[in-house]
Order: structure tokens, then C-alpha cells, then sequence
């Protein structure tokens, strides 16, 4: 029993003495082989921030040029994977990172909740005027009249086409009556090209399509603004995702499924490969028109940089005015209970001119800015730059409605996208009906679906923001 | 108090606080919060039974809820069926048996993520291996039907069609004439399993040669499951079937079974040898004695294994997140991931409170409801 005793004794002092020595490593004792020779004398500040492979390289250069260039604060770069969600915890558990990069839709959760450093007065002693940001880049990052994040890389997005498969189809697209040496301009035209550039197998299986609405699969909350639809009325609160519109624009969506048949098409699209590899169904060639953002030719190029395609503004439906384009951005922020907000904002402004530059050039974008420095564009590695700027500059260009429950929103609307998408009208309603009278019923039953379908979502959604404009009124009363 | 309970209390402490503090107060705390509307940044509001309520007209809950239970209820009875046998092929007295309890063990000892990452690939419609593989057995039986039939013209048979009679003749003499075999057991079996095996080809051919002759089957176009991205239910006539993509999470399941055979294997060999003596003696075959000796003698396990089979597969998140996440249609998305997406993703600290009030009471019933149908057929040797 002593030796069983004595035993548990030197376990338990092997215990205290491991934490008691044990130090947990110091922010000022990572990236140790980026610290300068007066490391010691510099204040260390934490930039959780995300991106992977070459964009975090940019990322590390917008660092690495602010701490080469002053020496009073050393910044380190913590790559964070979900950095929304760790935020956020951090923030709660009164523990955050000096500075965070967040996305755009996470400002107005972060800062209803208080979770974020409002800037403005950062911005007025700076001399930093809301003027310098193009409008709809700077109001992503502003909530109740406050500024609390401001845009970092911006992104746009446009209609990404194979020249190589419009000059193999030329004498088609010249037959058919389409031009083949220009892109799409409206949807319907998008259509008629798309047509003509799908190639089948022997057994009909698709080999390559011409277009594809579920590719990439990310903007799919987005082809409504394309028929002049919209997903939400800011002016009465009310929920808008079972507009005409939108019902035009999942009939045209349907259409694709039910012309080339949602099977094929599962198994057509089962074969793609990740969205950065050479895999990637638009850089294999197995699509031919896809949209995609501002990032991608830097991905094209990486993995097929010989590869012959063009960029122009995604089309409209007939009778909407165009260009269009989703506006998105990601942030930066300084976090409710930072430590050292005067010098995290430092960084901020660094972030916002010198290495706001070196980032957007380095990443392959665009700058959310009104009049970018000279210099940032000699060399620019992305050609097409032009193409995105000036949709990203067009009045037509759209956000996604700016609701704290916007996240639930859109996973809503994908799943009526993927129900829509797979969704069969009953062989019970189509029995003995043929050719064009069948076709007719199927339309018919296939918009019935749609309108029933966007009607939920938007009772669902409807209900909730209801729920949740009430819980915040109450908690207000509360608090008062 | 004597110096003995004291001790034992002081040993206990630490465990007794860790208990306290990270088990008992998110119990309290959570079931409190199921009342309360509670975005981690605020504070929480007491809004009564609203998240129930809401529980109840929630589309997306309830389908997470019924996709659960098929995924549990096909997944478990085929884990512990898989298991039991699993166990009992190991407790035979086979050459390099050790090797193999190493071998179906290994799996359980590779992390989640990395299965998960694997399974991704061998489920890939278009490369993966499982579809490689069923695509290649229904193109090399017919092959093999080639060649004793002809496939392109109904009912005609090739001369060596003749050969496949060998298995019936074979098995039939080994059968009428015991007297050559019957002083060499080894050969007579030897004999009769290559007749069977000669039998099934026979069989396998023939059902080939009459798909391709009455219907359109055609094994070059067989079209082959999308498996994680293929939401068809399967099978298509019945009603509650479940999709291929959940039928792919099933099957991945069954990759852990090796850890339940090794938990059987452990109670099959303290299964007391003399009771199978007496089924000998009495003349029972292998199905008498396993049905009657060894199921019984390790139902105590298997009521253990279905209970935390149960637990386990109404909390299944890693592989459905990391493979599927929910998709496709929301068909692969289980309670779990509902209650990670409303508390990280939407926010909803209370409402996922309450769903996870909800899931522990089905997992609470779904529980006792096992134990109250083992009654009577679970045997405890010590009562």
C-alpha cells in the first residue's frame, strides 16, 4: 500500500512540476526566422487571417513589408483556417487576436453582437476618408452607420469561355447563327451557344458541356440578379425569394436539368476535380462557359498556362440591364477586447494603402479603391483585370441582402436549388402525353415546383427574421 | 470517518470536479439554454418553448432526424452482424490467426479523417475503386458466359456447354459411389467443393446468358451508382429507402467493425469448451451449436456492442461532414451536423441546445427500448 502511495506521490509531483515549468510558447517566440534583430524592443501583435498556398504567400509579403518598414510593432501572421468561427469564440472567451481577417457577410453578425471595434474615428485621425473606397466595397464593411471592417481583396465575377472549343465549333456556332468569335451577350444567347458546343458520347453521355448552372456550384444564390430578381426588400423588411423573377430564373436552371437529363449530368459532373487542380472541369475542358471570380486566372495559369480563354461580363436575361456582377470582399477588423487597438490600427492602415496594393497585385485582383497607385498595375499579373474592374464599377453590380441570418439564408436557397435541380415531375400527371404537349405539362409542373419551393424558403426565412427582429427588441427592453 | 473512505474520496476529487465543471454544467447549463434565444455574442433571452415549438415545423430537423434513424437502424443490426461473424471466423483454429486479428483490427486504429479522405476516393463514381470493381465483375461473367454461350442469339449454346455438365456428374459420383472416397475423406471433399465451384460457374453463366437473351441488360452499359453525390433511393420500390450516398456512409461504417470481432472474439474464447462437447455428443452441426451455444453464451456482448452501436451512429458527424456535408439534398446530413450548423454557422446557441436535448432523449429511448427487448433473450451465465 506505501509503495502504491509513494507512487501516486511522484506522479502527482511529476505533474505539478511539468505545469509549473511547462511554458506555453509566446506569440513573441513564433516565426522565429522572420523575427528581426530587434525583436525584443517591438511590440508583438497577432493577425489571424486565412489563405492557403500562394495567397498566404501575399499575405506573408503584406506582413513582411509593414514590419521591414517601421520598428515599433512586429506583426505575426496566424494562417487560420475558419477564422470566422475561431473569431468568434475568441472574442467571446476575451481572448482575441490583435487584428482579423474576416469575410464580408460576417461583419454584420460580428458587429450586431458588438464583437467588433467600430473604425471610424481611426479613419477620421488617419485622414483616411470613406471617399478613397469605391461605395459598394466600403459599405460591406459598415453596419448601423459605423464602419467596422474595411475591404482588403476584393472580388468580382464575370463569364470565364474556352476560345479553343468556339474555334472547333465555329462552323457549328456559324450554322446555328452565332458569332464565334465573340461571347455570349444575353442568357438566352448563352443558351444557344451552350448548345452548340455540348459534344456526346456514342451512348450519349455527355463529354463536354457548354454550360453549366450548377458549376462552379458557389454563385448559385446569384443567377436571380441576372434576371432581375432579388432576394430581399430592405425597404419593408420583407423577404423577396419567391419573386417572378427569381421563378424565371429557376425555370431557366430547371431547363438545363431536364434537357440534358439530371442523371447524365450527376454522373457528367461526378468526374470533375477540385476547383485548384488540373481537374477543374473548365480548365480540363470538360465545361466551356463557366462563371468564376477575379481569382481564377491565376489558377488557370498555374495549371494549364497555355490554355486559350476569355473573360466578359456574365449576360443578362433579356430586357435587364447589364454588366453585372456580384460584389464580395474580404476584411479586415479589429476585435472587441484587443489589447492594443492604437497599434493593431497601425497595421489596419498599412493593410488599406502600401500593402493593400502589394496584396490585390499579388493575389491577382482588383483594388477596392477609386484611384489605385500608378505602379500597381505595371506587370499586374492578371490580364483580364479590366473586365472585372469595370463590372465591379458598373451600377447594376449587387451584394447579397445584408442580413445578419444571411448565411441560413443562402443555405436555404441551395437546398431549393439542389431540390429544383433534381427534383422529377410525377409519371402519373405526364401518362399519355406526348412530344410537345408533354413538354408543355413538364413546364408546367416544374414551375408549380419552383414556386412552391421558393415559397417555403421564404416563409421559413420570413419567420426567422420575424423571430429574431422580436428577440432583439426584447433583449433591448431588457438592457434598458 | 475512517482514514479508508477519505482516501478514496481524495483520489476521486480531481475526477469529481473535471466531472462537475465539463460534464454537469453544460448538461444544466444546455438544458437551460433550450429555452433561451442565445447568438454567443449576446446574452440569453428566456423565450419559454419556442425552440420546441419551432423544432416541430422545422423541414430541415425532421428530415435530419429520419435520416438518423435509417442510417442506425441499417447500420448497426448489419455492424453487429458483420461483427459476430467477424468474431467467430477469427475464433477458428485457421493458420496465421494472430495476423489477421491484427489486420481487421488496424482499421479502428486510423483517424477518422484520413478514412473519411480514403473512402472519398474508392466512392469516386469515375475512378474510385469500389465502381472499378463493380463494373469488372458483371463484364468478366459475361466473358465467361461467352463462352459457353452464344449472347447475340437467344438459346443458342456453344459445344462447351457440354463442360459445364462436369460439376452436376462430378458431385453426383463423389455423392453414389462412397467407396472409392470413403477411406479419403480429404479428396472427397476436395472433390465436392470443386464441383460446387464448377456448379455456381455453371450458374452465374447461365443467369448471365438469360439477362442479356429476355431483357436489355447489358453489362458494357450498366450504369453504376453515384454513390456519395447520388441522392436515388435504393432500393428505388421501397418506400423509406435509403439514397445511395447514405447507403456509401453505411457502408464506410462497416470499416470499424474489426474493433467489435476483437470485443466478440475476447467473449468467444471464454465460451466454456465442454458445452460444445455435449452439442457434439448430441449431434448438433456448426448452425445448432453457433445458434444455440455461441450466440447465446455471448449475447451479453452483443446487447453491449447494439447499445453503443446505437449511441455511436445517432452522433455520426465526421464522416457525413467531412464526405458529403449533407449533401446531396440534404439527404447525408444527420442530427449532429444540424446542431454544429445551428450553433456555428447560424449562431444559434439555443436552438441547437434544444436539438441536442431532443437527440439525447431519442438516444435515452432508443436505449431502454434495446435493453427492454433483450429481455429474455440476453443469458448471463452469472445469474
Amino acid at each position: 500500500m506505501r509503495r502504491i502511495h509513494a507512487a501516486l506521490a511522484a506522479l502527482i509531483a511529476c505533474v505539478v512540476l511539468v505545469g509549473y515549468f511547462e511554458t506555453i510558447p509566446s506569440l513573441e517566440s513564433s516565426d522565429a526566422a522572420r523575427l528581426p534583430e530587434d525583436a525584443a524592443r517591438r511590440l508583438h501583435l497577432s493577425y489571424w487571417e486565412k489563405w492557403g498556398s500562394f495567397e498566404r504567400d501575399a499575405c506573408q509579403a503584406m506582413v513582411d513589408d509593414f514590419n521591414q518598414n517601421q520598428h515599433e510593432l512586429f506583426v505575426h501572421y496566424i494562417n487560420t483556417s475558419e477564422v470566422n468561427r475561431k473569431a468568434m469564440l475568441a472574442i467571446m472567451g476575451g481572448d482575441p487576436p490583435d487584428v482579423v481577417g474576416l469575410w464580408a457577410p460576417d461583419v454584420l453578425p460580428f458587429a450586431e453582437a458588438a464583437a467588433l471595434m467600430p473604425l471610424d474615428e481611426f479613419m477620421a485621425r488617419a485622414g483616411l476618408e470613406p471617399g478613397y473606397y469605391i461605395d459598394s466595397y466600403l459599405e460591406l464593411g459598415r453596419y448601423a452607420g459605423k464602419t467596422y471592417a474595411l475591404p482588403t481583396t476584393p472580388s468580382s465575377v464575370a463569364l470565364f469561355y474556352n476560345k479553343e472549343h468556339f474555334r472547333r465549333k465555329a462552323d457549328a456556332l456559324r450554322a446555328a447563327g452565332l458569332d464565334p468569335g465573340r461571347p455570349p451577350a444575353t442568357i438566352e444567347e448563352l443558351d444557344r451557344y451552350a448548345a452548340v458546343l455540348n459534344e456526346f458520347d456514342e451512348n450519349g453521355e455527355p463529354r463536354v458541356m457548354g454550360f453549366l448552372p450548377t458549376e462552379p456550384g458557389w454563385f448559385n444564390s446569384s443567377w436571380i440578379y441576372y434576371f432581375g430578381g432579388g432576394l430581399y426588400d430592405p425597404d419593408t423588411g420583407r423577404m423577396t425569394a419567391d419573386a417572378p423573377e427569381n421563378v424565371r430564373a429557376y425555370k431557366w436552371i430547371k431547363r438545363y436539368a431536364e434537357t440534358y437529363g439530371r442523371d447524365k449530368l450527376l454522373q457528367f459532373r461526378s468526374g470533375f476535380g477540385t476547383f485548384d487542380s488540373p481537374l477543374n472541369a473548365f480548365i480540363e475542358g470538360k465545361v466551356s462557359m463557366e462563371m468564376q471570380g477575379v481569382w481564377f486566372p491565376n489558377f488557370i495559369r498555374r495549371h494549364r498556362p497555355h490554355m486559350e480563354f476569355g473573360v466578359t461580363p456574365f449576360p443578362c436575361a433579356e430586357g435587364v440591364p447589364g454588366p453585372r456582377t456580384l460584389i464580395d470582399a474580404d476584411v479586415i477588423a479589429i476585435p472587441r477586447g484587443c489589447r492594443h487597438p492604437e497599434e493593431a490600427w497601425k497595421f489596419v492602415l498599412h493593410s488599406q494603402t502600401r500593402g493593400l496594393a502589394i496584396l490585390c497585385r499579388l493575389h491577382g485582383k482588383h483594388m477596392p479603391v477609386k484611384n489605385p497607385p500608378a505602379w500597381y498595375r505595371q506587370g499586374h499579373p492578371n490580364l483580364e483585370l479590366d473586365v472585372f474592374q469595370a463590372v465591379a464599377a458598373s451600377p447594376q453590380a449587387f451584394v447579397y441582402p445584408r442580413l445578419s441570418l444571411w448565411k441560413e439564408y443562402n443555405d436555404e436557397l441551395s437546398r431549393a436549388f439542389e431540390h429544383v435541380w433534381n427534383w422529377l415531375p410525377p409519371e402519373s400527371e405526364l401518362a399519355g402525353l406526348d412530344g410537345t404537349a408533354r413538354e408543355a405539362k413538364v413546364e408546367e409542373l416544374c414551375e408549380r415546383e419552383i414556386v412552391r419551393t421558393l415559397q417555403r424558403v421564404n416563409t421559413t426565412m420570413q419567420a426567422r427574421l420575424d423571430s429574431k427582429i422580436a428577440y432583439d427588441r426584447l433583449r433591448e427592453g431588457g438592457t434598458r | 470517518m475512517s482514514r479508508g473512505p477519505l482516501a478514496g474520496y481524495a483520489f476521486i476529487f480531481p475526477w469529481l470536479i473535471a466531472l462537475v465543471a465539463f460534464v454537469g454544467y453544460p448538461f444544466v447549463a444546455g438544458f437551460y439554454f433550450s429555452f433561451c434565444d442565445y447568438p454567443p455574442l449576446k446574452s440569453p433571452l428566456f423565450v419559454g418553448t419556442s425552440n420546441y415549438t419551432e423544432l416541430l415545423r422545422d423541414h430541415v430537423f425532421q428530415r435530419s432526424m429520419a435520416t438518423t434513424l435509417t442510417y442506425a437502424s441499417v447500420a448497426v443490426p448489419l455492424g453487429v452482424f458483420l461483427a459476430v461473424s467477424l468474431g467467430m471466423a477469427l475464433n477458428t483454429h485457421v493458420r496465421g490467426q494472430s495476423f489477421y486479428r491484427v489486420i481487421f483490427y488496424l482499421p479502428h486504429l486510423v483517424p477518422t479523417v484520413v478514412v473519411a479522405l480514403l473512402w472519398l476516393w474508392i466512392f469516386n463514381p469515375h475512378f474510385g475503386l469500389l465502381n472499378a470493381l463493380l463494373g469488372a465483375i458483371p463484364r468478366a461473367i459475361d466473358m465467361l458466359a461467352e463462352v459457353f454461350f452464344a449472347l447475340d442469339s437467344a438459346g443458342f449454346l456453344r459445344p462447351w456447354a457440354a463442360l459445364l455438365l462436369a460439376g452436376p456428374l462430378l458431385a453426383a459420383a463423389v455423392k453414389l459411389l462412397p467407396g472409392p472416397f470413403s477411406r479419403r475423406p480429404r479428396l472427397r471433399s476436395l472433390l465436392l467443393s470443386a464441383a460446387a465451384a464448377w456448379i455456381a460457374v455453371g450458374v452465374v453463366s447461365l443467369a448471365d446468358a438469360l439477362l442479356r437473351w429476355l431483357t436489355p441488360y447489358n453489362p458494357s452499359r450498366i450504369e453504376l451508382p453515384g454513390w456519395l453525390t447520388d441522392g436515388t433511393p435504393f432500393p428505388a420500390s421501397v418506400p423509406f429507402a435509403p439514397p445511395w450516398a447514405l447507403w456509401a456512409l453505411i457502408l464506410m461504417s462497416m470499416w470499424g467493425v474489426g474493433q467489435m470481432a476483437v470485443i466478440y472474439l475476447a467473449k468467444l474464447q471464454d465460451v466454456p469448451v465442454d458445452l460444445y462437447e455435449a452439442a457434439d455428443i448430441d449431434g448438433a452441426g456448426w448452425w445448432r451449436k453457433a445458434w444455440h451455444v455461441t450466440i447465446p453464451m455471448i449475447s451479453p456482448v452483443i446487447l453491449f456492442n447494439a447499445v453503443m452501436g446505437i449511441i455511436g451512429a445517432m452522433q455520426v458527424f465526421a464522416e457525413p461532414y467531412i464526405m458529403t456535408n449533407g449533401g446531396p439534398e440534404d439527404k447525408t446530413r444527420m442530427v449532429a451536423m444540424f446542431i454544429y450548423d445551428q450553433a456555428f454557422q447560424y449562431q444559434r446557441i439555443g436552438y441547437a441546445s434544444a436539438v441536442a436535448w431532443v437527440l439525447f432523449l431519442v438516444i435515452v429511448i432508443l436505449t431502454l427500448l434495446t435493453f427492454r427487448i433483450s429481455r429474455g433473450h440476453v443469458y448471463y451465465a452469472g445469474r
